[in-house]
């Protein structure tokens, strides 16, 4: 390495640059310095690398000054007024990073010995080493850093042009620190932009990626898989709320998982959180536990203000601290993850209930086909029917059969419960009905088959309201069972009303120990008989006010001159004008039965 | 869709996992897969070559540290090579070099698992 002492080659460049070299050996001199500067400058400025370049300064500078031992000082890069150790050449080396004020810095070549030491204490630590003569690095007159070096072998009194030359090859020495430093800086705060780039390419890619997924399971792994790949940690865990409680979604830890209880203490925090820095809230301490699963930040996942979620994370393999813009970015991540995990729940519960509906949907329509869509017609009979579906698929029931021998079984039922399960027992109240009938049994015997049936195959938690009759046009008789349901209206031709009681206990509750009895009455032209389910007796108006049996038997006496559907129509209506548009929550079903003789 | 693939390859029992395209979110579960189906054949001396690995996300080195620690358990190690300056840049940026051996040719990652005293430490244990 050239280190433009005074007997290196570059005394011939000025020749070169200069053919017309001037006789005067002052002006000689002052030629030869320039090249030797120029060498020195150009040395120096081809590389970046600081220790190159220090290591470059000082031995010039040692040579030029014949001294066998450099240091370099230069300001702290944070701006303090405190200056670091950098490169030392025959001093200690463990001298290197050793930290140093120096307050009003000379801003010329000095002999420290000649400082005052009680205006200037830091001239003591210099002299301690060895450090004799102070080089200060100036920009625009303002020190960067100094060099210093060590006792001269020679005592010769330095000519005023030796010291500018120094003057000069410090200046040099502080453009180009100064410049190298700036580039440092300048590489560092690219790399940050580098790494924020890299940041938000992970947030852009989870978010392209997060929102074609539907899949709680697949979203998890993928923001396991980031977290592991961006921020480099390999002990995590991922909580969801389900509910009121925090449940563990994913998780890999030094030992086991936390309880709900801590979760829940966690769940708390409003902003990431480092375990070190917790403030306990509730009860539960989480620290010593968080520790023992080597688990060190907690971020918790937000929706709107609100904790869905926590990511808990180990230290970062690289043992480096997490630092707010660290912290920033997990709360970005965790806020896209929750966003997507939130949907892909709401999605989930859309699916269940559309597939719920559709459910019930196909029961009600299985149910609707199970009911007479056409009545049959029967002489000296006008009968109608009718089944109106609430929301929800109810257990109406009514049917109309005709018997071999010519007489016709009436029936209505209501099953207890709503939904599927009702529909399904309806379905299963009818098939045995239409099984048993042909028997052709007394009605009260039948009656105590079709229970006990129910019983089997209701396991006694499901009960069946029913009412039945057999009318017999050949003596216009009507023999009918009640079993628990409400009483329906006999209206007879000449104005009086009788409630059709007689029975026994509902069916599908428990085997009868009282036989069902059963009545038979005579009907006359004019008289009517009105069966209806609860559904329309307890029909609800927006203020909760039942429609009432009182109501309907006004409605039913003043249209008791129509025909059967009329009534049935009339009946519906005054329903829905009583209601006005509130939902009913079961099945209207009635069924009007006129004497027309 | 983003393009990604993977080839293997097999030379003195360390296996070779040829990465080409696009390793992303998206793609990072292809990856999971196929690590998966060697460690689920005790195999534990990967070397993942990335000649023709265009791009990677956090998501695709989020797959390998989902794996390392399980494989240098069992005394196996997953090595990289052949990384283009930008998906190096990407490795280099998140601290990668300091958890994974990376070599610029294939076969010096292979000849070092028969090196077993160079193989590193289990730092990630």
């Amino acid at each position: 390495m050239k280190c433009g002492s005074s007997n290196s080659s570059p005394i011939e460049m000025p020749r070169r640059l200069s053919p017309a070299l001037p006789n005067d050996p002052d002006s000689y001199e002052s030629h030869f310095d320039n090249a030797a500067l120029f060498e020195f400058s150009t040395v120096i400025n081809s590389s970046l690398e600081p220790d190159f370049i220090y290591s470059h300064i000082l031995l010039t500078i040692m040579g030029k000054l014949l001294s066998t031992r450099g240091i370099v000082l230069v300001a702290d890069a944070a701006g303090r007024k405190e200056y670091v150790v950098e490169k030392v050449k025959g001093f200690e080396a463990s001298l290197q990073g050793r930290r140093l004020a120096i307050p009003r810095m000379p801003r010329s070549l000095t002999f420290l010995e000649e400082l005052d030491p009680g205006r200037h204490p830091w001239t003591e630590f210099f002299l301690s080493q060895g450090v004799k003569i102070l080089l200060p690095l100036l920009i625009a007159d303002k020190p960067i850093g100094t060099l210093g070096f060590g006792d001269r072998f020679s005592n010769r009194t330095l000519l005023s042009r030796e010291k500018t030359y120094l003057r000069s090859l410090a200046n040099i020495s502080a453009t180009a620190i100064e410049k190298s430093r700036t580039i440092a800086e300048l590489q560092l705060v690219n790399r940050k932009l580098d790494r924020k780039i890299q940041e938000l390419n992970t947030l852009f890619d989870l978010g392209k990626e997060f929102g074609a997924l539907l899949d709680p399971e697949k979203l998890i792994r993928l923001l396991v898989f980031s977290l592991l790949g961006q921020v480099g940690v390999n002990r995590y865990l991922i909580a969801l709320k389900d509910g009121a409680d925090m449940r563990i979604a994913a998780a890999r830890t030094d030992a086991g998982t936390p309880q709900g209880e801590l979760l829940a203490e966690l769940g708390r925090i409003k902003g990431p959180t480092l375990v070190e820095d917790y403030t306990v809230r509730g009860f539960v301490d989480p620290r010593p536990v968080l520790k023992s699963l080597g688990l060190s930040v907690i971020v918790p996942m937000q929706l709107q203000g609100e904790t869905r979620g926590l990511m808990v994370l180990g230290e970062k393999l690289d043992r480096q601290p997490y630092l707010q813009a660290d912290l920033e970015f997990l709360a970005s991540l965790a806020n896209l993850a929750i966003i997507s995990l939130e949907n892909a729940r709401l999605f989930k519960e859309t699916l269940e209930k559309q597939k719920l509906e559709n459910e019930l949907m196909i029961a009600r329509e299985i149910q609707k086909g199970l009911l007479p869509s056409v009545l049959p017609g029967i002489d000296g009979l006008d009968i109608a029917a009718t089944n109106i579906s609430s929301k929800q698929v109810g257990g109406d029931y009514y049917d109309v059969l005709t018997m071999p021998d010519g007489r016709y079984i009436i029936a209505i039922g209501d099953v207890s419960g709503k939904g599927t399960p009702a529909a399904l027992l309806m379905a299963n109240l009818q098939a045995t009905i239409r099984a048993l009938v042909p028997l052709n049994l007394p009605l009260s015997e039948l009656t105590g088959r079709v229970n006990e049936l129910m019983c089997q195959n209701t396991g006694g938690n499901k009960f069946v309201t029913f009412f039945w009759g057999c009318v017999n046009p050949a003596d216009c008789s009507l023999t009918y069972v009640n079993a628990g349901h409400n009483y329906p209206y006999l209206f007879h031709a000449g104005g009086s009303v009788d409630r059709l009681e007689k029975g026994g206990m509902i069916l599908g509750i428990m085997q009868a120990l009282v036989p069902y009895e059963q009545a038979t009455i005579s009907l006359v032209p004019g008289d009517m008989l009105v069966l209806f389910t609860d559904g329309v007796s307890e029909a609800m108006s927006r203020d909760s006010e039942e429609f009432g049996e009182e109501r309907l038997e006004r409605v039913l006496r003043e249209h008791a001159g129509e025909g059967s559907t009329d009534i049935i129509d009339a009946v519906h209506r005054q329903i829905l004008e009583f209601a006005t548009g509130a939902p009913q929550s079961d099945d209207i079903t009635m069924m009007v039965l006129k004497m027309s003789g | 869709m983003s393009d990604f693939k993977i080839g293997l390859r097999e030379q003195n029992s360390v296996h070779i996992l040829e990465l080409k395209g696009y390793l992303d979110a998206h793609t990072a579960p292809k990856l999971e897969e196929a690590l998966q189906n060697l460690l689920g054949s005790s195999r534990y001396n990967i070397v993942v070559n990335c000649k023709d690995l265009s791009y990677i996300s956090s998501a695709g080195l989020g797959v390998f540290m989902a794996f390392i620690e399980d494989v240098r358990k069992h005394s196996g190690d997953i090595k990289l090579t052949n990384m283009s300056p930008k998906v190096y840049n990407v490795f280099d940026l998140l601290g990668f070099p300091l958890l994974y051996e990376i070599f610029k040719e294939e076969q010096d990652a292979i000849t070092r698992f028969f090196d077993k005293s160079k193989n590193p430490s289990s730092t990630l244990q």
